[in-house]
């Protein structure tokens, strides 16, 4: 397979200027008097080194501030490294922004002849492919409104539909796959699966790495303008979790003298983070509101998280997820801000989650909670296996029956009349 | 991918978007462009014809022939050093060339000439001026007009992106020069002495020659012609030099 983008040995280089001059006067002024901008210097990438094969997809994952967008931004042909060479054989289009170029007092119909443009078809091609977008983008009612009395959602279907409607050789975006709500979202991963198996090349970065490796057959972790690896998404993602479980040694080692280490250690299962946010409490309720730790099968629990500041936090992250004993997760659910959730964080709170119905088969299970930055780079605290589940079924388990879902399977040789 | 028709759409799309955009729920719509230019003939006919009367014959047409190409040159100066950094998300995109925004501002502007035209020829009719085959001057004079606006367009909205004092120096400059340029009165007024100011702004002759082919049915002076494509051609290819020098700067620091 013939390498569509390649990307050999480039570094990029941002002066940051503490104290850039803004007017001219300041520039001529330090001309004369020989006061020299003594701006630091940030490598945002170092000598990354890489190629993509047509057909492939690509994820870039790392954490904030790791290069992701830089060079994403390169391979858009936006700036120019500072050293080394990127050299593209097709047409690059790229997401890095949902929506730029939309302007807010045009139609959206004229928005997406500005993006088709944009992305270097004719106006008859646009016009012959803009029935299919707005169909896509489910938006024939408003299509013909100017884009600012559209809302948050609508204006986000509408960039992806035209973004991903004008297919180019290599599409690359930045961060974006997570607009709209969850079917709209499914129906672009869909989009983006036939793009690939019509051959295209496809780049994306997302902080979702169970998207990441269900959507790339290969995956560049970065970290600290780096390459650490390029491989299978299941090594990839190993080796990203092992830099953030890295990054958090690192910065616990750091703050162990500021911050006052929580002192118990947990009876089973293990404990990691900087502590700077901490999980004290993890409290189980049952559909009638008691604290309990058995739960019947299908019934509604209600998980109460218990956290204690070290340091005031405007915000943070907060995983959630119920694993069986065999290591096996059953599920796992995060949210992105706590204090969307609860408000502003106070040195000691509190929040829920509330699970309406868990179909687990009688077993035991573990509760696994974490909190981190919402830039997730690395964990505050994050409880694996320390909160046990005992889940029991109300019926009797069919023997035949294993896994985790409870489920009643009843075998027959045509469909069951009663569905 | 970078195909001539691929820019030209582009550009097209882009002029009709600035243009609807501009005059977009407002009632009299493009009828607002006649509005400034005839708003400052009015002024200035009072105060020349009336006030201080500087007896020129047809004065009003005299003033209108050059004023509006004026306000092509003034509006599209006025505008450009805002044209980067006001459209960030269009210089993000791949492959967008961001001087094709200094063309749009360029075209748009020349539309709103090229709408006032008519009026402009309704005026000298009516003030009966000869029209004369030196009408077909006025192609060239737009060319290069054309021209001279995109290679300033490309340095000052460069130059805007690293010092914001751009902008306000375009706006001090614009009002001197509508002053020093020969738009509301005779160039020949003016004393020796400071002739020289005259032959060393180029926009003063482009004004004259345009007044010469309106007003005055005259073929515009030849070595005027040939001075003034020959600054147009340099500071297009100035422009073009710090535009293409500084462009990945542009891209970082915005």
């Amino acid at each position: 397979m013939p390498a569509v983008l390649e990307v050999e040995a480039v570094s990029k280089r941002f002066r940051i200027h503490h104290n850039r001059p803004v007017t001219m006067k300041e520039s001529i002024v330090r001309r004369f008097t020989g006061r020299h901008d003594t701006g630091s210097v940030l490598w945002a990438l170092h000598d990354v080194t890489f190629s993509v094969e047509k057909g492939c997809t690509l994820g870039v994952i790392g954490h904030n501030g790791a290069g992701k967008s830089t060079l994403l931004r390169l391979l858009c042909g936006l700036g120019r490294p500072t050293s080394g060479r990127i050299r593209c054989r097709g047409i690059i289009s790229g997401l890095l922004e949902l929506g730029s170029g939309f302007h807010p007092d045009m139609t959206g119909r004229e928005n997406l002849m500005t993006g088709g443009i944009l992305s270097g078809l004719t106006r008859r091609q646009v016009v012959s492919k803009q029935q299919e977008i707005i169909d896509f983008a489910e938006l024939e009612e408003f299509i013909d409104q100017p884009v600012r009395t559209y809302s948050n959602g609508m204006y986000l279907r509408l960039a992806f539909a035209a973004a991903i409607h004008f297919d180019p050789d290599v599409l690359v975006i930045d961060e974006v796959l997570a607009v709209g709500d969850s079917r709209f979202r499914q129906k672009c991963l869909e989009r983006l699966a036939a793009f690939r198996v019509s051959g295209n090349t496809l780049i994306l970065t997302s902080h979702d790495t169970a998207q990441i490796s269900s959507l790339c057959n290969e995956v560049l972790v970065l970290e600290e303008g780096r390459v650490a690896m390029q491989g299978d998404p299941e090594e990839a993602i190993q080796c990203y979790d092992d830099l953030m479980r890295q990054r958090t040694e690192k910065r616990a080692a750091q703050l162990s003298g500021g911050i006052a280490q929580t002192s118990f250690t947990p009876e089973h299962g293990s404990r990691t983070g900087t502590q700077e946010a901490s999980v004290c409490t993890v409290n189980l309720y049952d559909k009638y509101g008691r604290i309990t730790n058995t739960l019947c099968g299908g019934d509604s629990l209600t998980v109460e998280l218990e956290y204690r500041l070290a340091k005031p936090l405007p915000d943070m992250a907060s995983t959630l997820a119920v694993y069986g004993e065999t290591n096996v997760k059953c599920f796992e659910t995060y949210v992105a801000s706590v204090s969307a959730v609860c408000g502003h964080l106070t040195s000691h709170g509190s929040f829920r989650c509330h699970l309406p119905e868990l179909p687990l088969l009688a077993g035991r299970y573990y509760i696994n909670v974490g909190l981190y930055p919402v830039d997730w780079s690395y964990v505050y605290d994050f409880h694996w296996e320390m909160h046990a589940l005992q889940v029991v079924n109300k019926d009797e388990t069919p023997s035949e029956v294993s896994g985790v879902v409870f489920v009643r399977p009843v075998w027959s040789s045509k469909m069951t009349p009663d569905l | 991918m970078s195909s001539p028709t691929y820019y030209l759409d582009l550009i097209v799309h882009f002029v009709r978007c600035d243009f609807s955009l501009r005059y977009k729920g407002s009632v009299l719509g493009i009828l607002w462009s006649l509005m400034l230019p005839i708003a400052q003939l009015l002024v200035l006919v009072f105060l020349f014809q009336r006030v201080i009367p500087l007896k020129i014959d047809d004065y009003p047409a005299f003033v209108f022939s050059a004023l509006l190409p004026w306000s092509w040159f003034s509006n599209g100066m006025s505008a450009s050093g805002n044209l980067f950094i006001s459209n960030r998300n269009l210089m993000w995109r791949p492959r967008f060339a961001p001087v094709t925004l200094v063309i749009v501002n360029t075209l748009s502007n020349l539309f709103l000439f090229l709408v006032q035209m008519p009026i402009l020829v309704g005026v000298m009719f009516f003030y009966g001026r000869d029209m004369t085959f030196s009408l077909l001057f006025v192609p060239l004079l737009i060319l290069i007009q054309g021209i001279l606006l995109v290679g300033f367009g490309m340095i000052l909205a460069t130059m805007n992106v690293f010092y914001r004092d751009v902008q306000h120096i375009v706006s001090v400059a614009l009002m001197l020069l509508f002053y020093l340029t020969p738009v509301f009165y005779w160039s020949e007024d003016v004393g020796e002495n400071y002739r020289i100011l005259y032959l060393l702004n180029p926009i003063a002759m482009l004004i004259q020659s345009y007044r010469a082919v309106f007003f005055y049915g005259t073929v515009p002076e030849w070595h005027s012609l040939l001075l003034l494509s020959g600054a147009s051609v340099a500071i297009c290819g100035l422009g073009y030099l710090i535009y293409s020098r500084q462009l990945h700067k542009v891209i970082d620091t915005i």
